[in-house]
């Protein structure tokens, strides 16, 4: 059985705690160094991660005897967000995952953040699972930076994912969890998958699947890897971004996670006012539509859909 | 003076985003500066000082004292600011996160570009900015070390603190790193307290911003010396934290000289009441920030002090 311990906490103003919790798991015969960090929640929005974490903790309660190397469980980073359908940190309305590594010397958001990696540091790995946000629906995928390509695909394709996306290395991004984790050199995958405020059961359980696979593979468990899926990789092909050219109601067409081909409608966006449609959203590209918007309502620009297509 | 639309965006149900800009001296040959006030919807003090700005420059144009080119864009996120909300109301993303744009991409990112391009070929750039926390403090002058920002523009504001840091990485999404690197001397003007309007401030704003046009020739008007600024760097701030959350009483004043073992402020418990914790000065100073919501968290930052080292 896990272990409940209290990671960080600090007072809030009017007698409450924001806290942050972890269930840890040790071997049998006592605590290891060799660590793994399962996180969710840095978003308040995103729940899907807290259904794996679930599953996760339900399977090492099943089989305690499996257990290698010290695995942690942390489900609700952003504990004031999650209770309150709210994404960023309650109060000073920051992203979390645009403040890393924080700071003691900070405001709270910060303060949270040197917290979360203080807690984990020393990990070997580290799995951070996202669900989009509310207005978009992904296939779980996991998104690496160029720059530990080399390291982190490896480790990926063992999650039993659909879609590994190599990106290009961003200035803003060096204040996500993930890059200041992976500049401690605990390695740390971005885990997206499903879409905000809600829950998918079928993407919980794929991914209970890749973490028990990953950690065969990695010495966390003492079982057989499982037998996972091998997922698309982004340098065989191209993303194409499908961002609506108008305002009003976007109405999708096919669902997602479909093959479409080059110059099929993907959606319309219509004028619940005068009745008429403003304009159809077209596949530029054939390929697999990997994301599709869930929240209808869409200005110019707002992002629809990508298809990531494999280059012949 | 010449109204602009700088952009028209239409929304599903609302009447369209209107940002207007106000030019002023489009012919003259002298230097040109451009000003963005209010890019969140709790930036009211920015747009506050925009708008009387526009007002003094239009009274300048009569009496024939304008000898540069001057753009104001007092409010860029209206739509937050007509719902009493900080960001895009939609999907809650800051403007001044979007720099230098993408006209092909999110919603904010077209806005932040059509934004960017308007501000493009002037000679100098200022940024009325509100702040990023709970705070409020004494008005200063942020200027961040691109390589290409001039402190010595930032001095003819007259502002008694230039704050001249290196900047963070979210900062090469914002506004004044972007204007410096296409070309434009920008900086920032940091003041007042978010959501509200502060008097004091914004005259002092206010009159940095004369100053600074009549010193570079772009206002003919006659002004009185600034402060001759203090350039300082994170090592002359001390942060003085708060060790208790609860109920929070500041007992002094942005830019009160503190002498070291004043009080600065108390914290009592916000249910029982028992007095928790007297904040007291380690070192004398000048008082630049306070946190400014009744309500404090443990380790916040209470206050800070500048000193010289
Ligand atoms: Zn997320």
């Amino acid at each position: 059985m896990g272990v409940i311990e209290e990671v960080f906490s600090i007072d809030l103003p009017v007698g409450e705690q924001f806290r942050i919790q972890r269930c840890r798991y040790i071997p049998k015969k006592g605590e290891t160094l060799k660590r793994i960090s399962i996180v969710s929640g840095i978003h308040g929005d995103e729940l899907e991660g807290q259904y794996v974490c679930f599953l996760l903790g339900e399977w090492l309660r099943a089989n305690p005897d499996k257990i290698k190397a010290t695995i942690d469980i942390y489900p609700a980073i952003n504990s004031l967000g999650l209770d309150s359908i709210t994404r960023s940190v309650p109060f000073y309305e920051v992203d979390l995952n645009r403040v890393f590594p924080g700071s003691k010397n900070d405001f709270l958001p910060a303060q949270i953040a040197d917290g979360v990696v203080s807690a984990m540091k020393g990990s070997e790995i580290a799995i951070d699972i996202h669900s989009s946000n509310i207005f978009l629906r992904e296939i779980p995928q996991v998104r690496i930076a160029k720059s530990q390509e080399k390291t982190l695909v490896p480790l990926a394709n063992k999650l039993n994912i659909d879609f590994v996306w190599v990106h290009d290395a961003v200035t803003v991004l060096e204040s996500t969890f993930a890059h200041a984790m992976n500049t401690l050199g605990t390695k740390t995958l971005v885990v997206e998958m499903g879409v905000g405020m809600r829950l998918g059961k079928t993407y919980g359980h794929q991914l209970l699947d890749g973490l028990l696979n990953l950690m065969a593979c990695e010495g966390f468990l003492s079982i057989e890897p499982l037998d996972v899926r091998y997922p698309i990789q982004s340098h065989v092909g191209e993303v194409a971004y499908l961002n609506a050219s108008c305002p009003g109601l976007f109405v999708p067409s096919i669902e997602h996670c479909q093959m479409i081909e080059k110059g099929s409608v993907v959606g319309q966006i219509v004028d619940p006012l005068s009745g008429q449609v403003l304009d159809e959203v077209i596949a530029p590209i054939g390929g697999i539509l990997f994301t599709l918007r869930a929240y209808p309502i869409v200005y110019e620009g707002s992002l629809v859909g990508r298809i990531f297509g494999e280059n012949e | 003076m010449k109204r602009l639309e700088i952009l028209n965006f239409k929304s599903p149900n609302r009447a369209p985003l209107i940002v207007e800009g106000f030019l002023f001296g489009e012919e003259s040959k002298g230097p040109s500066v451009a000003i963005v006030g209010a890019m969140s919807g709790d930036h009211i003090n920015q747009l506050y000082v925009a708008s009387r700005f526009v007002d003094f420059l239009r009274q300048k144009e009569e009496e024939g004292k304008i000898t540069g080119k001057i753009l104001v864009i007092p409010a860029v996120n209206t739509y937050a600011l007509n719902m009493g909300q900080p960001f895009w109301p939609l999907d809650k993303t800051d403007i001044n996160m979007m720099f230098p744009g993408y006209a092909q991409g999110e919603t904010t990112q077209r806005i932040a570009a059509k934004l960017f391009e308007s501000l493009q070929g002037y000679d100098f750039g200022i940024i009325l900015e509100g702040r990023r926390d709970q705070g409020m403090c004494l008005p200063y002058v942020k200027l961040i070390k691109s390589g290409y920002e001039d402190l010595e523009a930032a001095k003819d504001l007259g502002m008694r603190f230039i704050h001249y840091r290196e900047y963070s990485p979210i900062e090469t999404v914002m506004l004044q790193y972007n204007w410096q690197l296409w070309g434009s001397k920008a900086l920032s003007l940091v003041f007042g307290k978010n959501g509200a309007i502060e008097h004091r401030s914004s005259e002092e704003v206010h009159g940095a911003l004369v100053r600074f046009m009549a010193k570079r020739e772009i206002l003919d008007v006659s002004v009185f010396e600034g402060f001759s600024s203090n350039v300082i760097g994170p090592d002359h701030i001390t942060l003085l934290k708060a060790s208790h959350a609860g109920i929070f009483d500041s007992l002094v004043s942005c830019g009160d000289t503190i002498e070291k073992g004043a009080i600065l402020g108390r914290i009592t418990d916000a249910l029982s009441g028992k007095k928790l914790e007297k904040i007291i000065a380690p070192s004398g100073g000048v008082l630049t920030c306070q946190y400014s919501h009744p309500l404090i968290f443990q380790n916040s930052i209470a206050f800070r002090i500048a000193s010289v080292n």
